[in-house]
């Protein structure tokens, strides 16, 4: 062995492990309903998607309502009105399997949504909040960079406008008319491509069992309008049997259904990766904002003097 | 831009600062303006008022732009009397910390979303213009985690503005009316401690903003009585607070009875809890921290050889 790679050797054992972030419980909801809210109707369920939040979520008794804010006209083979449609149900079916109760779609356009008006899409997240005055909230982080949708950078800001400003009574006064008073958001759980560009502090990391990941797993390709493809099966298995490689769980299944298998292990695979680094089996990372984050100078004293009433 | 343009425009940047801190008779004689730009009454006060009293203190004449009215920060008033008791409130804030001046541009906050950057941009531009300060405090725009985004509005705005104020093909009727261009030496960006990461520069390059954290022990007292002063923004927040503990079955008992004493009391917890989170591991006890870019940032070193 050379010295200088005697030194690196020597360097990487010295360095410390990357440091494992704090596990997250489940905050001790008031009102145990939360919202999940998306441009999209598959955000839940992929490598930054918060499924493994949200079963997590549901198992404990909470109530979720997904909002999806787009059309999602542009996603699949089939062009805008049945694409639109097509999504929109496999939405359904995909929550549904997470144990969320409704599906509240906003139908924006998908992709086009750099010209709408931020204000009209907070517009709707505020009255959607006042009314179902969830828990927590879990979307795109409001200031995530490097993502290169569109939606996800317009829908993750409306969130982050629509959280602040709910609690305002000079907010939408209107909507007292409807008896929806103010309401302020105590959790916000953010996830995002974390490791798609520089500079993202998830603070941390919510730990998941094997029965989380395996309904995230089949929500994933429960959107098969985009997920899955008997052609991308039948690619795969061709491409080990050249390699002269063969997976015996795929045996006996069809393409569509072998690429399904695949899908839920990529889902696995991720779960995993971040359980990994932060020393469990399972996880999911998020930018949690917790209660009293408008106020850092006031946290530690209402932590530690609010009392019981 | 081919290198000759690029020369002659460094040229001109070196010239211009050294003009700002040149030490002609009459430049001494010319007090040093600083101009502080705010989205809303309270977070110039929270973040850098500590550090605005001290330069006031010391001589400098303060002029502040608060960008939105406030109207939405109160509990149980309308909107129209939120930014009426709110324009008054930071009137009185502001004298408190020495400035001369406070202009409202009246903005509805919460809005600043949905009106054009470049609109919000040139009403700043034009104030540099006319007051053409050595000193400038903007929102950090980079601040992450700050929930209300009426501040990174702002703070994205203030910035531009900033540059373009020093370009004269920006906004040409202004050098009509007698508004010259400016360029503002130095540049504080403000923001409270939001962002786990405010510690780090953005880059590791000597050319932009560094973390600078500043004592204000001595201007402790007036960064009080400053935000003390905004009550009804401060009475909001106490009734928030104890509308969100009430609605989880808990209390605070200082703010078991809401008056003056304890919403008074309160802002005095947060303002010391803020002085010391920007003082930890500093030389300082009672702190602000910035990202701050002066005259030795905006020339790289090769050219000031
Ligand atoms: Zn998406």
């Amino acid at each position: 062995m050379k010295v200088f790679e005697l030194i690196t050797v020597l360097a990487l054992a010295a360095m410390p492990a990357a440091a494992e972030l704090p596990i997250a419980d489940i905050p001790p909801g008031h009102t145990k309903t939360f919202l999940v809210i998306h441009p999209h109707h598959d955000d839940h369920s992929w490598d930054y998607g918060q499924a493994g939040l949200i079963t997590k979520l549901v198992d404990a008794g909470w109530t979720g309502y997904y909002i999806r804010v787009s059309n999602d006209e542009k996603d699949g083979p089939h062009g805008y009105p049945h694409d639109d449609m097509v999504n929109l149900f496999e939405a359904r079916e995909a929550t549904e399997n997470l144990g969320i109760t409704d599906v509240i779609s906003l139908n924006w356009r998908n992709d086009y949504m750099d010209a709408m008006p931020i204000n009209e899409i907070r517009a709707q997240l505020i009255l959607l909040i006042r009314k179902f005055r969830p828990g927590l909230v879990t979307s795109y982080l409001p200031w995530g960079h490097y993502d290169r949708n569109p939606d996800h950078r317009k829908v993750a800001t409306a969130v982050g406008e629509a959280v602040w400003l709910a609690s305002f009574a000079n907010v939408h006064p209107e909507h007292r008319k409807l008896g929806l008073r103010p309401y302020r958001v105590p959790n916000k759980f953010y996830s995002q491509r974390f490791d798609y560009g520089k500079g993202y502090e998830p603070n941390v990391i919510v730990e998941l069992s094997e029965s989380n990941v395996r309904r995230k797993a089949r929500s994933y390709w429960v959107h098969r309008n985009v997920r899955l493809s008997g052609s991308t099966g039948r690619r795969m298995r061709a491409l080990l049997k050249e390699q002269g490689l063969e997976i015996p769980e795929l045996e006996g299944l069809s393409d569509i259904e072998a690429h399904a298998r695949m899908q839920e292990w990529s889902m696995y695979d991720a779960a995993r990766k971040v359980g990994r680094e932060n020393g469990v089996e399972y996880g999911e990372m998020f930018s949690r904002l917790g209660e009293w984050h408008p106020w850092p100078g006031l946290k530690d004293y209402l932590e530690s003097n609010a009392v019981d009433q | 831009m081919n290198f000759l343009k690029q020369r002659m425009t460094t040229t001109l940047l070196v010239a211009s600062l050294l003009l700002v801190f040149g030490s002609s008779p009459a430049a001494a004689a010319d007090k040093k303006v600083v101009l502080v730009i705010t989205a809303d009454a309270s977070d110039y006060i929270l973040a850098a008022g500590g550090t605005i009293a001290k330069m006031l203190d010391a001589g400098a004449e303060g002029y502040l732009v608060r960008v939105t009215n406030d109207d939405k920060d109160s509990w149980d008033l309308t909107p129209e009397e939120t930014a009426r008791r709110t324009r008054e409130e930071s009137e009185q804030a502001a004298k408190i910390l020495g400035f001369k001046e406070v202009e409202s541009l009246g903005y509805r906050a919460g809005e600043l979303g949905g009106v054009s950057p470049t609109e919000l941009r040139d009403r700043i531009l034009f104030y540099i213009r006319l007051y053409k300060p050595a000193v400038l405090f903007i929102p950090n725009p980079y601040a992450e985690y700050v929930e209300v985004l009426d501040r990174f509005y702002v703070g994205q705005a203030a910035e531009d503005a900033r540059r373009a104020a020093s370009l004269s093909n920006y906004q040409p009727p202004f050098a009509v009316v007698g508004l010259e261009t400016h360029v503002t030496p130095e540049l504080y960006y403000y923001a409270q401690p939001f962002d786990p990461r405010r510690r780090e520069a953005e880059s590791t390059a000597t050319f932009v903003p560094q973390p600078k954290a500043l004592d204000i022990a001595s201007t402790f007292d007036k960064k009080l009585r400053a935000a003390q002063a905004l009550k009804t923004i401060n009475h909001s927040t106490a009734m928030r607070i104890k509308d969100r503990l009430e609605s989880t079955d808990r209390r605070l008992p200082l703010l078991d009875e809401i008056n003056e004493e304890s919403v008074n009391r309160l802002v005095e917890i947060n303002i010391h809890k803020l002085a010391e989170i920007a003082a930890k591991d500093t030389e300082h006890s009672q702190a602000e921290e910035f990202h701050y870019a002066g005259v030795e940032y905006q020339i790289p070193s090769k050219y000031l050889q």
